[in-house]
C-alpha cells in the first residue's frame, strides 16, 4: 500500500467557541428572562414541571440545555446532554447551521423552513420554546440585529426595553 | 422566481393515475410483497358503494378482503387503537386506505402502531419520532383535496384534549397512490368545492410561506391553474369524468407541494378551528384562505402578485397594473368562493358565521374564537407563516373571518 497522509477533520475551533459561549449566555438569559418578563414567565408556567429542551448542533454539540424543575423554577442546565433527560431537542443539522444561526446571518423560522433545524418533541412545547427564545434575542441583542433574528419586532414600551435588559443582562452575567 | 440558498425535496410515492386505475391494485400489493391487506374507510364511502367498487376491482387477484368502515369524520386516537387490533386480529400485511383525508390519516396512524408493535400512538407524535419503515399502504382517495395520499404529514384528533396532533415523517409517505375518478364521482358539489379549496390553499400556500422552493413552486402552480379551470364546471356538471380527474391531479400535486414546503397560518387556524368546533377542514380553508393572503400581504406581495395568473389567467394578469396584481389575487380567491357558494346553493360558506352544525346550530360562537386562537398558537404550521402570529393576531383574523369582512390592513402588527 502506497504511503498516504491522513487527514483529520480540525474540528472548526474558533466556531465552537464562539457557540459554546453563544450558547451559555443565551441559556443563562433565558433563566434570567423567566424571572424578569411577564409572557417568558407565561410560556414556562405553560410547560411541564421537570421539562428539558437543548439546543445545538448534530452529531457532536455544542449544546446548551434550559429546563423547569420541579419547583416550577427555570434553569439553565449547562452543555452536557448526555446525563439528562430532553423532553424537546432542537438540533442544527451541523456546526454551520448553528453558526449561522448564531452569527444571525439566518432567523430561527428560515433555518428552520431551511431544513437545518429540526424540531423532535411536542409541537406546541417547540412552539412555546422559539417564542421565549424570540423575547430573548429581542433583551439581548440591538434592534438592527435582533430583527434580523425574529419575524416581527415587538412594540414594548421604552421602560421594558431599557429596565428589562438591564434586568435580564445584569441576570445572566451574574448568573441568578 | 425565488431559489432559497438550501432546500430539500422528496416525494416517494408511486403515483398511478387515471381511468380505470384501481384494477393496478392487486398487482401493487404483490410488488411490495403483500397478501391480505385491511381496508379502511368510513361509513359514508362504503354507503357511496365505492368500496364495493374497489373490491369488485380487485376480485380476481384478492377474492376475501376485510373491511372496516367505523372511521369518523375526524380521526381520532381510539379508533385508531381499535383499527390496529384489527388488523392484527387478521393478520393483515398491508393497509388500504379508500376514503379522504381523515381515513388516510388514520391508516397511517393505525399503519404506525402495527409496523412498530406499539400500543401508544401519543409516543411517536410531532416531527421525524419514526425511524424506520412501515408496513406497505395503499392510498386511495375519494375526494380531490387533502393531498394525504403524497404527505409525510397525518393528523389526528385528541377529542379528550381538544387538540389535533400532527405527526410528520417521511416513513408516512404511502407506498402507493392510486387515483381513479370513479372514486370521486359521487361527492356531493358542496363538498367537492370545499375539497378543492382545501387543495387550492395547499398550493397557494406552498407558494408563499417560508419554504417554498422551485420544485414545490412548479407543482403548486399547475395545481392553482388546474383547480381555477374546472372547480365551478365539476360543482355544476358532478359527472365529469375529465374534470373529476383534473381536480384529483390537482390535490396530488397540491399535496406533493405542501409535503416539501409546508403550509402557514390559514392552517394554523384551520385546524384549530377544526379541533374546537369539528369544522369540516376543506370548509375552514376556503374561509381562510384570503384572510391568511391578507395578512401576510406586506411580507409577499410579490409572491402573492404572481399567483394572479395561475388564479385569473393570462389576460387579467396581462391587464392589471403589477401594483394590483396582489390583491386582484385575493380578490378572484374570494370571487371564487362566491361562485362556488352560488354554485352549490348556499352550500359552499364564505365566512363562519354561515356554517352551522348537522343540528342547525352555529358551529362557531364567541367564546370558542378565544379557544381557537390560544390552541393555534401551539400549531406546528405556524412556524413556516412569513409574518409572526401572536395571541391578539389570531383573535382579529378569526373575527373578520367569522363576519365575512376583508381584513383592517391598518392594524396588521409590522416591525
Amino acid at each position: 500500500m502506497e504511503d498516504f497522509v491522513e487527514i483529520k477533520p480540525k474540528g472548526k475551533p474558533l466556531k465552537r467557541i464562539y457557540l459554546n459561549l453563544m450558547l451559555w449566555f443565551v441559556g443563562r438569559a433565558i433563566q434570567a428572562s423567566a424571572k424578569v418578563d411577564k409572557k417568558v414567565k407565561q410560556e414556562f408556567e405553560d410547560l411541564p414541571k421537570g421539562y428539558n429542551f437543548a439546543l445545538g448542533a448534530f452529531p457532536n454539540g455544542p449544546w446548551m440545555v434550559v429546563g423547569k424543575d420541579d419547583d416550577g423554577r427555570v434553569r439553565y442546565l449547562g452543555r452536557n446532554v448526555k446525563d439528562k433527560t430532553i423532553d424537546l431537542w432542537m438540533t442544527l443539522k451541523s456546526v454551520e447551521a448553528l453558526f449561522l444561526l448564531f452569527t444571525f446571518q439566518e432567523s430561527t423560522p428560515v433555518s428552520n423552513a431551511r431544513s437545518r433545524l429540526f424540531v423532535e418533541g411536542d409541537l406546541p412545547h417547540a412552539c412555546a420554546v422559539v417564542r421565549i427564545m424570540d423575547i430573548v434575542q429581542v433583551y439581548l441583542l440591538p434592534k438592527f440585529i435582533a430583527k434580523l433574528a425574529i419575524k416581527r419586532y415587538p412594540r414594548w414600551s421604552l421602560k421594558q426595553h431599557i429596565i428589562g435588559r438591564i434586568l435580564v443582562n445584569a441576570r445572566t452575567l451574574i448568573g441568578y | 422566481m425565488y431559489v432559497p440558498d438550501y432546500y430539500e425535496f422528496c416525494c416517494g410515492v408511486k403515483t398511478v393515475a387515471g381511468h380505470g386505475t384501481l384494477e393496478r391494485i392487486p398487482a401493487l400489493l404483490s410488488d411490495m410483497g403483500a397478501q391480505k391487506p385491511l381496508i379502511i374507510t368510513d361509513k359514508g364511502v362504503s354507503g357511496a358503494g365505492l368500496v364495493d367498487t374497489v373490491i369488485a376491482s380487485m376480485a380476481e387477484a384478492l377474492p376475501t378482503c376485510p373491511v372496516e368502515d367505523d372511521v369518523p369524520p375526524d380521526s381520532d386516537l381510539k379508533v385508531v387503537n381499535r383499527l390496529a387490533s384489527v388488523y392484527r386480529k387478521h393478520k393483515c400485511d398491508a393497509i388500504i386506505a379508500v376514503g379522504g383525508g381523515s381515513v388516510l390519516d388514520t391508516a397511517k396512524g393505525v399503519n404506525i402502531l402495527v409496523s412498530q408493535g406499539a400500543d401508544d400512538l401519543m409516543a411517536f407524535t410531532g416531527a421525524n419520532a419514526l425511524k424506520q419503515k412501515l408496513n406497505p399502504l395503499i392510498a386511495v382517495p375519494t375526494t380531490a383535496g387533502t393531498g394525504s395520499e403524497v404527505t409525510v404529514a397525518a393528523v389526528i384528533a385528541d377529542h379528550e384534549a381538544k387538540k389535533k396532533m400532527l405527526f410528520g415523517s417521511p416513513f408516512l409517505l404511502p407506498d402507493a397512490a392510486v387515483i381513479d375518478p370513479r372514486m370521486t364521482l359521487t361527492l356531493p358539489p358542496h363538498i367537492t368545492a370545499a375539497t378543492a379549496m382545501d387543495a387550492m390553499a395547499h398550493a397557494v400556500e406552498a407558494y408563499t410561506c417560508l419554504s417554498k422552493n422551485p420544485l414545490s413552486d412548479a407543482h403548486a402552480l399547475e395545481a392553482i391553474e388546474l383547480i381555477r379551470t374546472h372547480i365551478v364546471n365539476v360543482v355544476r356538471n358532478p359527472d365529469d369524468r375529465e374534470g373529476r380527474l383534473a381536480l384529483a391531479t390537482a390535490a396530488t400535486l397540491a399535496g406533493i407541494a405542501f409535503s416539501n414546503s409546508t403550509v402557514g397560518m390559514v392552517h394554523t387556524l384551520g385546524h384549530s378551528v377544526g379541533a374546537v368546533c369539528h369544522v369540516p377542514h376543506g370548509t375552514c380553508m376556503a374561509i381562510l384562505l384570503p384572510y391568511g393572503l391578507e395578512y401576510n400581504l406586506h411580507k409577499i406581495e410579490e409572491k402573492t402578485a404572481e399567483l394572479l395568473f395561475p388564479m385569473a389567467g393570462s389576460e387579467v394578469y396581462a391587464t392589471t397594473p403589477p401594483k394590483e396584481r396582489a390583491t386582484t389575487a385575493i380578490a378572484a380567491i374570494r370571487k371564487l368562493n362566491q361562485d362556488l357558494f352560488d354554485a352549490t346553493d348556499g352550500r359552499h360558506f364564505t365566512c363562519f358565521s354561515q356554517v352551522k352544525d348537522p343540528q342547525g346550530r352555529q358551529s362557531i360562537t364567541g367564546p370558542d374564537i378565544e379557544t381557537i386562537a390560544a390552541t393555534a398558537l401551539g400549531d406546528g404550521t405556524i412556524f413556516y407563516n412569513p409574518e409572526d402570529l401572536d395571541f391578539e393576531d389570531c383573535m382579529m383574523v378569526l373575527s373578520a373571518a367569522w363576519d365575512g369582512a376583508p381584513l383592517d390592513r391598518s392594524k396588521i402588527k409590522q416591525g
